[in-house]
């Protein structure tokens, strides 16, 4: 276990370790620095690979179980927040480093994707920002005590005090509370405008789609029903699809609401603290704002409950009366992919690179874990030139 | 000298329960449960559609503890819904262990008395063995023992408020009144010396969830508070010294005539 190896288990660091040398996957006899990709799962992690390597010229599959243009899996239900600050709160210090990371691809892959395609995908970098009411103000102490005691004193001035001027001057419809924390360096990105671009990028570049179609993979090959299909490499990102193939992965249950008011306009995503339920209210274009997420021990795609659509209108109606008259645009679920240490795995071997597990942290991840399975690539490529 | 706890006639070395929720990850969960000692832990499954058994994974990764499991009936507000749930708990887990909560107020969790007594009454008549998380009510706690429960679990304080042990008059009269009842502080604790303060004051055992789960480091925080338990165990069965008005010397101070010692030791009072 060594270089981009799994991390299943007690191997974190090696999730972050920006340079990867060993256990590269290696075809003996490839005649061009070109190789024939298989990506199986369309999911953000997916296409965003799928995405990268087209445009270095490999030749790209993608095969996708359900429909590419309606996802079924957890990225079209989150929210897209790139937050590393706000989750290291209940999260290891890896989740927070492969977020800084991916901090540093977004703009630059939003931007790009943005070119390819003439559409934005919305990508913000105004930061975020925490609230609690008065009776839960320990929250947001605790939270900062965690998050010094987690990064130690040099790096806690990435949170910053706000007294109720500086609150209102960033966010003025949050007159209500006295103080709050900012978070500047955190950003978000509209993950409804996202994956459409993405799509419309891999077919840009040549990519070839094949929707509708699960598949099994193996190292070298995948299986479709009886047919198997020889690659040079696959990448299997297919979230919950892969289950049957990595120890412990389940499904978590979450729950967001759409609603939509001209009333209220937040201008980042705000996070109300509170000591059982979790609220983000990330604001979107046309007034919508998405606000979640309920986090249930449960593999249950069943419609929202009653009792959270009840907790996520209450706690964003405690942020501001207005919201009280909201439409309820959407109310979405789905099961976020996770190991039994919440950690992502990635899992290398000749042939064959899985990328799973992301949990709650899809928008976080994905970037900084396609970026190291491209630089992985790009050693492979390099290694078999050098056999050729 | 063996100091067994027995509750309903099962014994356990452990006086220290713990909960499942809240963890950072469940490997994390199953790290600190075991490093707390803890031979009965309780889990919930209000909210995780238990007729579809959608949670099963994660239900078995905890089974693997092989702890004493004590399902739950967080979140239920009326009886009907406790025994619909209770029912379903005892088939998925096999066991007809239950921490009974009917909770009447929704900010701070508090037990609904009445509730509490009629679904216990109608869980015992079925074969549970319920452990009923109540207030520190005495009235409340003979109630419970009347329809047959043979445990009870007053809390300290509120759910999560980590408060400790609020009302010490009511919970040092439980004490007093229900000798021979095994009493287990559920809830309100924040901190290993208010666990400790509780086996102190003669309390057979502890539960508690929030204070490991939410601690930076829950495994050690784990440790914490099994050490507090059986420290302060040991210190109850050991005898504590009682309090004094004030300092008193240990040994007779030369320089004063004897009765102006006993005067001022003020012993007597």
């Amino acid at each position: 276990m060594d270089g981009f190896t799994a991390c299943l288990g007690k191997a974190y660091p090696q999730c972050c370790r920006p340079e990867l040398t060993e256990n590269i996957p290696r075809k003996k006899e490839v005649a061009e620095s070109k190789l024939n990709i298989v990506v199986a799962g369309a999911g953000l992690i997916g296409r965003l690979l799928a995405w990268r390597l087209s445009k270095k010229g490999h030749q790209i599959t993608l095969f996708e179980s359900g429909s590419l243009k309606h996802p079924a899996g957890a990225c079209q239900t989150a929210a897209g927040m790139i937050s590393p600050l706000s989750e290291l709160f209940h999260c290891p210090l890896p989740i927070y480093q492969l977020g800084m990371q991916s901090l540093q691809y977004w703009p630059q892959w939003a931007q790009q994707l943005e070119l390819a395609t003439g559409v934005s995908v919305d990508y913000r970098q105004a930061g975020s920002i925490l609230i609690a009411h008065p009776q839960d103000r320990s929250e947001l102490l605790q939270f900062q005590q965690e998050l010094n005691a987690k990064l130690g004193p040099e790096k806690s001035g990435q949170l910053q005090w706000l007294d109720r001027n500086a609150l209102q001057n960033l966010e003025p419809e949050l007159s209500g509370f006295e103080r709050g924390l900012y978070l500047a360096s955190e950003a978000d990105i509209d993950n409804r405008k996202l994956l459409p671009a993405l799509l419309h990028a891999l077919e840009v570049n040549n990519v070839q789609l094949r929707e509708q179609t699960p598949v099994e993979c193996r190292p070298g090959e995948i299986l479709t029903g009886n047919r198997t299909e020889k690659f040079d490499l696959v990448l299997d990102t297919r979230g919950l699809g892969a289950r049957s193939q990595i120890a412990g992965l389940r499904g978590v249950r979450g729950e967001v609401m759409v609603v939509e008011t001209a009333e209220v306009t937040l201008n980042r995503p705000v996070r109300l603290l509170h000591p059982r339920y979790q609220l983000y209210a990330v604001p979107r274009a046309n007034n919508q704002t998405v606000i979640g997420a309920t986090e249930i021990e449960s593999d249950d795609m069943s419609p929202i409950s009653l009792r959270s659509t009840m907790e996520l209108s209450s706690a964003l109606y405690s942020i501001h009366p207005a919201f009280a008259e909201a439409r309820i645009i959407k109310t979405r679920v789905n099961c976020r992919p996770a190991t039994m240490d919440n950690m992502p795995v990635v899992e290398s071997r000749p042939g064959l690179i899985r990328i799973n597990g992301l949990f709650r942290h899809g928008y976080l991840l994905a970037p900084a874990l396609a970026a190291q399975a491209e630089r992985e690539i790009d050693t492979l490529t390099q290694t078999t030139e050098q056999v050729t | 000298m063996a100091d067994k706890l027995t509750l309903y006639g099962k014994e356990f070395d452990s006086r220290l329960l713990v909960g499942t929720a809240l963890y950072p990850s469940p490997a994390i969960m199953r790290e600190a449960v075991a490093a707390s000692g803890a031979q009965i832990i309780t889990l919930s499954l209000r909210r995780q559609s238990p007729a579809q058994q959608q949670g099963k994974i994660l239900w078995d990764y905890i089974q693997e503890s092989g702890c004493q499991l004590l399902p739950n009936t967080a979140g239920c507000k009326t009886p009907k819904e406790v025994i619909a749930l209770a029912e379903m708990s005892r088939e998925i887990f096999g066991t007809d262990w239950l921490k009974l909560e009917v909770i009447g107020d929704d900010y701070n969790l508090q037990p609904d008395p009445f509730g509490l007594v009629e679904a216990a009454r109608e869980l015992l008549k079925r074969g549970f063995r319920v452990l009923p998380y109540c207030t520190d009510d005495l009235v409340v706690c003979r109630k419970l023992l009347d329809v047959g429960c043979e445990v009870l679990m007053p809390w300290g304080s509120p759910i999560g408020t980590g408060r400790g042990l609020m009302n010490k008059y009511n919970l040092r009269t439980l004490r007093e009144r229900l000798p021979d009842t095994p009493l287990i502080i559920d809830a309100g604790i924040g901190a290993p010396s208010q666990a400790c303060e509780a086996m102190e004051m003669g309390f057979d055992g502890v539960l508690l969830n929030t204070a490991i789960a939410r601690a930076q480091n829950p495994v050690l925080m784990a440790e914490a508070f099994r050490l507090a338990i059986e420290s302060g165990r040991a210190a109850r069965n050991a005898g504590l010294m009682l309090q004094r008005q004030t300092a008193s010397p240990s040994t007779p101070t030369l320089d004063m005539p004897f009765w102006q010692q006993t005067i001022n030791s003020g012993e007597e009072s």
